[in-house]
């Protein structure tokens, strides 16, 4: 359902993708590890349409060319990011702003607009998967949140949103134990077989809850390499040092399981 | 005013306008800090004199243009008290509530020191207004009388090509632990150049309570200057909230005097502006007794070519320790050609004094924005999301729907609320 071919993306005349290839079919969940500075959160950006990338390449999502729309029309067709920093926005009552996406996201595609009560609805349900209280929603966005609210809100926004794709950039980072199980179950709740998912992480810990389909190793701007779950076992006993400052061709020889499907 | 000598109730009686004393006025400069953004060659094109005929019962074209505010209400057009438009029927007990020239000629004294001139006052516009603005709004709430429904006040200005420009004022007087809410909403109609020049002194005796609510609204061909001068006795609570939205040059002066312990006085307000409009909030705040309170809290949204700006003073009086007063100013620039000047003032002649200031300027968060597209929120509804947010602090605070719902769909925002 995602095509990412030959993906580059620069700033400021400095490179940080370099070609980089993944595909994801329906309902599969792919883990992207890689050490700091190797381009995850900027493959994360180039998907969702954050201004100020020199892109080339070419993503197709569903068969729509995703570098061509504005990051709207991206989430209006299918597409959820989840972000490393969720932005405060003082004054924006949270509820109102997912209503807002909502019926944005529904009148691009030429729905109606979803009804208060059906809204209401939907709302209590994402909550119960996040482990928060009504009062959640009427906070202003993101504004004084804690670590692992902010993070909650992501998969709350998320879970109402209902995207055929959703990248999660780090969604694990600064969380406590019990905020990773209430995360980790909240994405799990949320896999599909009309649902994908791109999970972006440092660490083994949220993949141990969410057994990804697929683990991609990423590296200065290019995946060196793709396995199953025991990919990033591998990943969190010997660290990245196997696949930094070697070309591929060193890359110890391990058996790549289908991921390019 | 409860107190006034005959001398100064004769003087509120007489009939005085421009002229007489007119020579005795002197304009400021771009000199004076208080009006140094100020147009002044227009506001010398301002002539000041009786007010006009009254428009009659003709349509005067601001249907729609006011918040629907149930219950009692003065309107005054061009100057003069409209009783067609006003509702003064069943007013409840405890409520004196009448125009400003029937309590000139039958309450003199409780007018005395609106009329009364300052020989500290320097303010050109204040004197004129003084002269002229002989109608209004007249209002007393009496000893501990609590009112729930608040009180309207509008003033109208048509624009006529050859009339001057308005002067209105409204006398306000809470009596010991009384408590009520004002709206005063400053409307203008017609595509002319002209002006309005309006005032209010409000008194607040021992325990009582005003919110007072300022929405200015007119074309952006006049110029709207109001002054509201504001006495708060001890234990006593003043709440402002002004909107200062509509005119080419519109000017919201703020003079509040805190003269028993305890009292406090908590300002906020909102001027967006866009085209040519420059948007102009005098505030000063003097602390003349000890223990006493007072916030700033000043927002501004400045679009196209707009200036907006914020003088906030704080003065503290020697002896008045225990002063607690913050004041803040944050800005919002929507366009590289708007503009805004704000200065903080603080004097403290007094020891153990708590106060804090702090101005921000800044433009839309880049950041905010690309979070609220990545959710499917179209690039020119995010704008408007983050606006609006940032004025929301000021509208919130606003208890009463009708203001609120109004200033959200003057901001063209629409509601804010998640009930919406």
């Amino acid at each position: 359902m995602l095509h990412v071919e030959n993906l580059t993306a620069s700033i400021g005349g400095t490179q940080i993708l370099k070609g980089l290839d993944l595909a994801i079919g329906e309902g599969e969940v792919h883990a992207v590890m890689g050490p700091n500075g190797s381009g995850k959160s900027t493959l994360a950006h180039a998907l969702a349409g954050r201004e100020g990338y020199e892109l080339s390449g070419r993503v197709t999502l569903d068969g729509a060319d995703l570098l061509d729309l504005e990051p709207e029309e991206r989430a209006a067709a299918g597409l959820f990011m989840g972000f490393q920093y969720p932005v405060e926005i003082p004054g924006v009552n949270n509820m109102y702003f997912l209503r807002t996406a909502l019926n944005s996201v529904r009148k691009a595609r030429g729905d109606d607009e979803i009804s208060a009560r059906d809204f209401l609805g939907l709302a209590r349900e994402a909550l119960e998967l996040v482990e928060m209280k009504q009062d959640f929603l009427n906070r202003a966005v993101n504004a004084g949140f804690s670590g692992g609210e902010k993070k909650r809100n992501e998969i709350l926004q998320m879970a109402i949103m209902q995207p055929r794709l959703a990248v999660l950039d780090e969604t694990d980072s600064g969380l406590d134990i019990d905020a990773l199980r209430i995360i980790a179950s909240g994405i799990n709740s949320l896999r599909g077989p009309e649902r994908s998912m791109i999970v972006i992480t440092h660490y083994q810990r949220l993949l141990d809850y969410l057994k990804p389909d697929f683990v991609h190793v990423l590296v200065d701007g290019r995946i060196v390499e793709s396995g199953d779950h025991t990919l990033a076992t591998h990943l969190e006993d010997h660290g990245y040092a196997d696949f930094v400052n070697h070309d591929l061709d060193d890359v110890p020889d391990r058996s790549l399981s289908g991921a390019a499907s | 005013m409860t107190v006034g000598t005959p001398a100064t109730a004769e003087a509120a009686r007489a009939p005085v306008h421009a002229g007489s004393n007119v020579e005795a006025i002197v304009y400021p400069t771009r000199r004076d800090e208080a009006w140094r953004y100020a147009p002044h060659a227009d506001l010398g094109r301002l002539t000041f004199g009786r007010p006009a005929d009254s428009p009659g019962d003709a349509p005067l074209g601001i249907e729609g243009r006011a918040p629907v505010i149930e219950g009692l209400r003065i309107v005054v057009v061009d100057g003069r008290f409209d009783p067609l438009r006003s509702d003064l029927a069943d007013l409840p007990e405890g409520l004196e509530l009448l125009p400003l020239a029937t309590a000139i000629e039958e309450r003199p004294d409780d007018v005395a020191a609106h009329f009364a001139a300052d020989p500290n006052e320097p303010d050109a516009f204040v004197s004129l207004n003084r002269l002229n603005g002989r109608d209004g709004a007249f209002v007393r709430v009496d000893e501990g009388c609590r009112l729930e429904q608040p009180i309207h006040l509008v003033d109208i200005s048509t624009s006529r090509p050859d009339g001057p420009a308005t002067c209105t004022g409204a006398v306000i007087h809470l009596a010991r632990g009384a408590s009520c809410s004002i709206v005063e909403t400053h409307l203008g109609t017609g595509s002319g150049f002209g002006g309005s020049n309006l005032r209010s002194t409000i008194t607040l005796a021992a325990d009582a309570s005003l919110t007072h609510v300022v929405l200015q609204d007119v074309p952006a061909e006049q110029i709207q200057l109001t002054r509201i001068e504001v006495h708060v006795a001890e234990s006593s609570h003043f709440r402002a909230r002004a909107f200062n939205l509509g005119a080419s040059y519109g000017r919201l002066d703020y003079r509040v005097e805190l003269i028993g312990e305890g009292a406090m006085a908590d300002l906020a307000g909102l001027y967006a502006g866009n085209g040519d409009q420059t948007l102009d909030q005098q505030i000063t705040v003097i602390h003349r007794v000890a223990d006493c309170t007072s916030r700033q809290a000043f927002r501004g949204i400045l679009d196209d070519r707009s200036t907006g700006v914020f003088n906030g003073a704080i003065e503290v009086s020697p002896g008045a320790d225990g002063t607690d007063a913050e004041q803040s100013n944050d800005n919002l620039l929507l366009s590289t050609r708007a503009e805004v000047n704000t200065q903080p003032r603080l004097e403290i002649l007094a020891d153990e004094v708590a106060c804090k200031h702090g101005a921000t300027v800044g433009q839309l968060d880049d950041d905010a924005l690309y979070y609220l597209r990545s959710r499917g929120v179209p690039a020119d509804q995010a704008r408007q999301l983050l606006i609006a947010g940032f004025a929301e602090q000021t509208v919130d605070e606003i208890e009463i729907d009708a203001v609120r719902a109004w200033v959200a769909e003057r901001l063209g925002h629409g509601a804010v609320d998640a009930d919406a």
